[in-house]
């Protein structure tokens, strides 16, 4: 009878300790995570280890020092990321959750009075780039200029930066500086990459954008720079095909705002024999007001050589400028073009503090729709 | 936006108008400062300025647009002087899409 208690009281000890040990677990799951600004996971990670007293205190900070960053730093981290207001108060709860669970936590106490500065405070600074990951993108950087570098030493480079971020960033770097070395599979298989990674950041990262709606802009964004990347690598492999199927792809989902991709469209182009189409992709190109002054350059010359344009054009300068008029005007007409008896788009409205706005209530009903600012 | 408030009057008991106000502010705590002294007799919501642009197609801030009952936009007006500071003018929309 008495070995038959000691038997069940040794199993409690067992499974208490393997509670204690996935606790543990998730914890650092949370960690790993966070690390990697991968949110989603991050915060799924320490909610379960928040739930275990064997981590609750110092799962509780995790997720209060995930709050106050999203609350208020991480405006501009990454493109199209915004300060998320809704989570100040989820940041304040989370640390005092903290200390709940252990009062004599030094550093919860320090994050809270922190949060609590912040909540008070008119303006809070973005957080800086980390340290460690700019040292790892200034790295990458270094090998655009090292062509005696191994291959094998950027690759490693890359994955570490990735191991240490998840952003898509490195890939695209790292893409563009192997193509410069006529790796071009490697460039390829390296945006392929980018571009799975683009989508996975947005994903974990999702309400950081939806404070203004980007998150489908940036999806489109990560996708195009990742198909531009590959296409223009097998372009220069001379699979005119496949660089088409992808430079157009990248066209249609960045809308043709994107000088670099509408100078590759200009060059594939221009290697396929089709003069008047080099003509409009590198007139596009130019009438949007972006892109390196080499490739500028590169896009005026090429535009200057091209048959379709010497026939016509007496005084290239007079003529390149007119047309660059031309185009922006048109796109100045596009935008300006009026919405009247059409349907009204679907708008993804939000709240005043950031979540969804439900429409429903407007529907059958005479609107006036207001767009102001209060600047 | 005063006129809109004034013509809002005229319409608040009916339900089959409404006013929606949509901010393309960045900065939330200007706009919560301006709404709070502003004190909208109806919602207001927020948009992302580039969403804004690219769905609406305005170039000009305030603009209204008066939508029908049917979901289509009937009237574009841009910017504030051609508005008039009249709130007639506001309902004058609002009363021919309401026929």
């Amino acid at each position: 009878m008495h070995r038959g208690l000691l038997v069940v009281a040794a199993g409690a000890v067992v499974a208490i300790g393997f509670a204690q040990s996935d606790a543990r677990d998730q914890f650092r799951r949370g960690q790993a995570a966070w690390d990697q600004r991968l949110s989603k996971s991050a915060i799924a990670a320490f909610e379960a280890a928040a739930r275990d007293p064997s981590t609750a205190a110092e799962a509780h900070e995790s997720l209060g020092r995930i709050y106050t960053f999203k609350g208020w730093l991480q405006e501009g981290t990454f493109p199209g990321w915004h300060d998320e207001p809704s989570y100040r108060d989820r940041a304040l709860a989370e640390l005092k959750a903290s200390l709940a669970a252990n009062p004599n936590r030094t550093s919860a106490q320090e994050a809270l009075r922190v949060a609590e500065g912040f909540a008070a405070a008119e303006k809070v600074d973005s957080s800086p780039p980390r340290a460690e990951i700019k040292a790892m993108d200034a790295k990458i950087d270094s090998y655009r200029n090292a062509s005696d570098a191994a291959v094998a030493d950027i690759l490693a480079a890359i994955e570490a930066r990735t191991k240490a971020q998840a952003d898509p960033a490195p890939y695209f770097t790292g893409a563009q500086i192997l193509m410069d070395r006529g790796e071009y599979d490697r460039a390829v298989a390296l945006a392929e990459q980018g571009a799975k990674a683009s989508d996975r950041f947005i994903d974990e990262n999702l309400d950081a954008y939806q404070m203004s709606g980007k998150s489908q802009g940036s999806y489109a964004r990560g996708q195009a720079t990742a198909l531009d990347l590959e296409g223009w690598a097998l372009f220069l492999k001379k699979d005119y095909t496949g660089a088409a199927a992808r430079l157009e792809e990248a066209e249609r989902l960045i809308q043709g705002q994107d000088f670099a991709n509408e100078f590759h469209l200009g060059e594939l182009a221009r290697a396929r024999s089709a003069p008047e189409r080099a003509r409009e992709h590198y007139l596009n190109a130019l009438s949007l007001a972006a892109g390196p002054a080499p490739l500028r350059q590169a896009a005026t010359q090429a535009l200057a050589g091209l048959p379709a344009v010497a026939s016509n054009a007496g005084d290239f300068d007079a003529w390149l400028q007119r047309e660059l008029a031309r185009r922006r005007e048109e796109r100045r007409q596009a935008a300006l073009k009026s919405l009247v008896d059409r349907r009204l788009p679907k708008l993804p409205l939000m709240s005043i503090d950031g979540r969804p706005y439900d429409t429903s209530s407007l529907q059958g009903k005479v609107l006036l729709l207001n767009f102001f600012a209060s600047w | 936006m005063p006129h809109l408030k004034t013509a809002y009057a005229k319409y608040q008991n009916d339900s089959g108008v409404a006013f929606l106000l949509v901010s393309i502010d960045e900065d939330e705590k200007r706009l919560q400062r301006y709404l709070n002294d502003a004190k909208f007799p109806f919602p207001a919501v927020r948009l992302a300025i580039e969403q804004a642009e690219r769905l609406m197609g305005f170039d000009n801030v305030p603009s209204t647009f008066y939508v029908d009952r049917d979901g289509i936009v009937r009237y574009q007006v841009s910017g504030s002087e051609s508005h008039g500071d009249s709130p007639s003018r506001v309902s004058w929309y609002i009363d021919q899409l309401k026929k």
